[in-house]
């Protein structure tokens, strides 16, 4: 009894199902509509305009097919919303704001006009705002999809010590977004450059880290990675985490300061510009030593911010 | 106004479908035969919402299927399975239940300019 139209229709509907539904849907929706085709010709319709009916009123083939397919008709569900929304609006705020501070110093060091300072300033916020929004989406909009916890669950039992932090979803993708643009900004330092001088690329890490330390980089935050992954999947510090925090922390720490003090971490090119835009050798030295003790802060921070969570978690 | 009440009164019935499609296919029925059933019986749906939901039924446990083939066009039928049942009874007593308290405090409409 089906013809061309109620063919297309179901053919419609059967393109947006996983491959193994399609044969029972097409089946089913074929004695369906048959028999609501049947149904109104009996009652006096014609063919054609009984079949245009009982089709209009099957409405929009996609609509149908998410049906059957249990599929969710929107991006990012209430479930999910909140945590996108707050998780967004933090990263709005922070990255636009580091690679600002990033792209401006760079320019200042590759003597950039005024308006090559401006000008690269606003095109690079733009461009980080509109990835940080996509990136951010499409994780939870896959999380929709997969149907994946986000730890960050709201009930009575969490409110009576509002400080208490679980490790969610947020911390993950926050983690996940950082330690990726850190290897993205690794990688374009050492590949294309982000001072650029005459058109010839200046590094700011000293391209003789090459091989082993910059490996050993990479395999810290790729430790550091998984660290992120595997508190995600705990859900909840312990002291095992802590320890484990804390010895990436120590390599890291003593990576970087090892390299800061043997003044192998930056380029000679790089440090030369600094020289050459006035800043005197003592000033230098200086800056450098505000560096080391900046990452050490941040370390023993985040070895101390582990440890607080783990004791705040055995309650 | 009506229009207005139209979303309350969708809420209402929302879960009813489920209950009335575990009741009716005790006895084993195919996708449009349930449709006229429900029709018939003053539970209107329409045919997009009522047939992902028998397999969603199926997918859960509820409802078993098989086709039958015997006829010119095969259909398949679905009959509400043993958890079905148990379903099914779970929500008629809910039904009632709540039937029982939204009878304790209906009151009958009166003009409010009357008091």
């Amino acid at each position: 009894m089906t013809t061309s139209l109620s063919e297309r229709y179901i053919a419609a509907t059967i393109k947006g199902l996983p491959e193994h539904m399609h044969d029972e849907v097409r089946l089913e929706l074929e004695a369906s509509i048959g028999d609501a085709v049947e149904a109104r010709i009996e009652d006096g319709d014609h063919q054609e305009v009984a079949e245009r009916a009982v089709l209009t009123e099957l409405g929009d083939p996609a609509v149908l097919a998410a049906g059957y397919a249990d599929r969710p008709l929107q991006l990012i569900g209430p479930k999910y919303f909140l945590t996108w929304w707050r998780l967004l609006k933090r990263l709005l705020v922070i990255v636009p704001i580091a690679v600002l501070v990033v792209v401006i110093i760079t320019q200042l060091l590759s003597n950039g006009t005024l308006g090559d300072i401006i000008g690269e300033s606003i095109a690079a916020s733009a461009t980080a705002l509109v990835h940080v929004g996509f990136w951010t989406t499409l994780a939870f909009a896959v999380m929709e999809r997969t149907g994946t916890e986000t730890g960050v669950s709201w009930d009575l039992d969490k409110l009576p010590d509002p400080r208490q932090e679980r490790p969610g979803a947020g911390d993950l993708i926050a983690s996940l977004v950082f330690l990726g643009i850190m290897i993205a900004v690794i990688l374009w330092d050492q590949t294309r450059g982000f001072i650029r001088i005459d058109d010839d690329p200046v590094p700011m890490l000293n391209p003789d880290l090459w091989p082993w330390s910059m490996v050993g980089l990479f395999a810290i935050i790729l430790a550091e990675i998984g660290f992120a992954i595997i508190l995600y999947v705990h859900a909840r510090w312990n002291t095992t985490l802590a320890i484990a925090n804390t010895v990436l922390a120590a390599i890291f720490l003593s990576w970087a300061i090892t390299l800061l003090a043997r003044g192998e971490l930056f380029s000679g090119e790089f440090l030369a510009l600094w020289i050459d835009n006035g800043v005197s050798q003592s000033a230098l030295y200086t800056l450098g030593v505000v560096l080391g003790l900046g990452i050490v802060i941040i370390c023993v921070w985040d070895v101390i911010d582990g440890w607080i969570k783990t004791s705040k978690s055995r309650v | 106004m009506v229009e207005a009440f139209e979303v309350h009164l969708q809420e209402i019935r929302r879960g009813t479908v489920v209950l009335a499609c575990l009741q009716l296919l005790r006895t084993p029925g195919y996708g449009y035969g349930l449709l006229q059933d429900l029709e018939n019986l003053g539970i209107a749906t329409e045919a997009n919402t009522l047939y992902p939901l028998l397999r969603r039924l199926e997918k859960q446990g509820h409802l078993t299927s098989s086709w039958d083939t015997n006829e010119a066009r095969p259909r398949k039928f679905y009959q509400t399975s043993a958890t079905g049942q148990k379903l099914a009874q779970a929500m008629y007593e809910e039904w009632n239940k709540l039937t029982k308290a939204i009878h304790g405090v209906h009151h009958e409409p009166q003009n409010p300019e009357e008091n």
